[in-house]
């Protein structure tokens, strides 16, 4: 991405699109409800250095779309990456950045900033829109076949207790028609998207189990399946392929109910993006 | 900003660019999921309010037309930076560089079209990891399937999704070889020009300004204008022709093929599996014999659903 800020101009479209709001070189931060909370912010500020709101605006908004296009690849995003891509000498505010972008990313468009896992400086998006069904169908880039894939990994490894051996996923999977050693018309290669792509993504872990020969490996739920996804919702989706309901198997039901009442409980203390020390005022409007 | 609103972007983006009729289909969708009983507001508007909330993020969703037909097109573009960003991270630099070589002949050519030929002659000169011809060839074809470039007959010329998104850059590095059109007085790629003065206007743009004109003259040195003069683009007659490819886009396979919803389900009953499936027989546009398939719409984690076919013959 560009590092030098231009000043923002609407270049006429061919449409009968009138130029909105006026073409003024300062940032409107009063727009729409909060403006007496922006105002707040821009008096409790401290100025640090001499950066103007404007520039920090456009920082934010680089940030914003540094993380929506890292998260479209399902990557986790390492802070190391956002402060050498992004943020660079604006290092000293990042946590300030950090909760700017969070807050405009679940506002405007719905996602959650989540930290991978507590400590760990990787960060994924979590939808809060619920997906449904008739979405596929005005999408633009029809999901990705490999989540079918995907999910039936998941229900197996739940359905096992949590764990499952490498040998026994392919026992399953070779009923499917699907093999870790040929390539598959829709999956394209199984072990790699298994046991490499989705291990990147961190929808699984994949570990070495010590003292087997042969070597075998052990699967199980990664840190991105547990914020995007819920025991109770992969049990149901077993239930469905099975056309019964997610009763029948009164164990794993049970544990998903646990599972359901631990969610919604109140975090204690929730993973939050910006490690901020200073209180921070009143959101951006 | 409602959940309407979010989801709408949030599809919205999985598009680079959309014609407004599925814009319009795409609201439709939002308004469903979230508040049936809303009247839907008129797209303007609707588009308005959100690009308020946008604003501060430096994007917009814009509205423009297509230089050869006059369709009315979106995009969620990029209003800070002026490069060529948003392609940065779906393509190396050595294609990067094409893009630009490429760019760079369109923009300099007097039709708006840069010749294969002459783009690919340029593939020593590119940054990054050297790239053969061949592999040119292959990377031009990417541009074209993810909307940056249209091909016609060898010839490229930019999408109107690279001229949405990539207008100010262009303006900016090309200031003296850019065109600008005489009525709408936008960046112009593809035009007609008159031949005494030179003046250049969108096909679209002549389109409207001689709607119902018999004798057509240049509105700068009014001479006559010697080009034939196309239809304005009608949305109405659009949209019978519409509905058909809706139906045959939503049976992507290899082959569209009309869908017979009649035809009870004699194969896989699995609980995924959606009403849409292809029929037997010969594929309309070339003939080839289609077999019989399912297909499944499976929940993904993360909110995709995938379609996956089950490829067993029936």
């Amino acid at each position: 991405m560009s590092q030098k800020p231009k000043s923002r101009s609407r270049p006429s479209s061919q449409g009968e699109r009138e130029p909105g709001g006026g073409g003024e070189e300062a940032p409107s931060t009063s727009r729409g409800p909060g403006g007496a909370a922006s105002q707040r912010r821009a008096q409790a500020s401290p100025a640090p250095g001499p950066r103007s709101q404007k520039q920090l605006e456009l920082k934010v908004a680089e940030l914003v779309q540094f993380l929506l296009i890292k998260d479209q690849r399902k990557i986790p995003i390492r802070r190391t990456d956002i402060l050498r891509h992004v943020v660079g000498d604006y290092k000293d505010v990042l946590p300030e950045l950090l909760r700017r972008a969070a807050e405009r990313l679940e506002y405007v468009f719905g996602y959650r900033l989540v930290e991978l896992e507590p400590r760990s400086n990787t960060y994924i998006l979590v939808n809060t829109l619920e997906p449904v069904e008739e979405d596929a169908e005005v999408r633009g880039d029809q999901g990705t076949p490999t989540t079918g894939l995907l999910m039936i990994v998941l229900g197996l490894i739940f359905m096992k207790g949590n764990t499952i051996k490498e040998t026994e996923v392919w026992d399953f999977l070779r009923r499917l028609g699907v093999h870790p050693d040929k390539k598959h018309l829709i999956f394209g290669e199984p072990k790699k998207l298994i046991t490499e792509d989705f291990v990147r993504q961190r929808y699984l872990d994949y570990r070495r189990i010590p003292h087997t020969d042969p070597v075998d490996y052990e699967l199980q739920w990664g840190p991105r399946t547990n914020l995007e996804t819920s025991k109770m919702k992969v049990l149901k989706f077993v239930a469905k392929v099975h056309n019964q309901d997610p009763k029948d198997w009164p164990a794993q039901y049970c544990e998903a109910l646990a599972d359901e009442e631990a969610r919604a409980r109140p975090q204690p203390a929730g993973p939050s993006p910006a490690t901020a020390s200073a209180p921070t005022p009143a959101p951006v409007s | 900003m409602t959940d309407v609103h979010r989801r709408f972007l949030q599809l919205l983006m999985t598009h680079g660019v959309l014609e407004e009729r599925d814009v319009k289909r795409l609201q439709k969708h939002c308004y469903k999921v979230h508040d049936c009983n809303a009247t839907i507001e008129k797209l303007e508007d609707f588009i308005n309010n959100i690009n308020s909330v946008l604003e501060s993020l430096y994007i917009e969703i814009k509205k423009g037309v297509t230089e050869d037909d006059g369709r009315p097109i979106y995009a969620l573009v990029n209003l800070a930076t002026t490069s060529i960003s948003k392609m940065a991270s779906d393509f190396a630099e050595n294609e990067l560089d094409l893009f630009r070589k490429a760019l760079e002949l369109i923009i300099d050519s007097d039709t708006g079209f840069a010749s294969s030929t002459n783009i690919l002659n340029l593939v020593d000169q590119l940054k990054g990891k050297k790239m053969r011809k061949k592999e040119a060839e292959h990377v031009l074809q990417k541009f074209v399937q993810s909307k940056w470039l249209i091909e016609k007959e060898g010839e490229f010329t930019l999408h109107g999704r690279a001229i949405l998104e990539m207008d100010q850059y262009i303006r900016e590095t090309y200031p003296d070889a850019v065109k600008v059109c005489n009525i709408c007085r936008s960046l112009l790629i593809q035009g007609q020009s008159c031949e005494t003065c030179g003046i250049r206007m969108h096909l679209p743009c002549v389109a409207k300004y001689f709607q119902s004109n018999s004798e057509p003259h240049c509105p700068h040195c009014n001479d006559y204008w010697p080009h034939e003069v196309p239809e304005v683009f009608d949305p109405e007659k659009e949209r019978e022709t519409g509905q058909l490819q809706q139906t045959l886009s939503l049976l992507s396979w290899d082959h569209p093929g009309p869908a017979d919803p009649t035809r009870p389900l004699q194969h896989c009953a699995g609980p995924f599996l959606t009403k849409v499936f292809l029929p037997q027989g010969p594929c309309p546009c070339c003939g080839e014999h289609l077999p019989q398939v399912c297909q499944f719409r499976i929940p993904g984690p993360s909110g995709f659903y995938s379609d996956v076919y089950c490829d067993s013959p029936i």
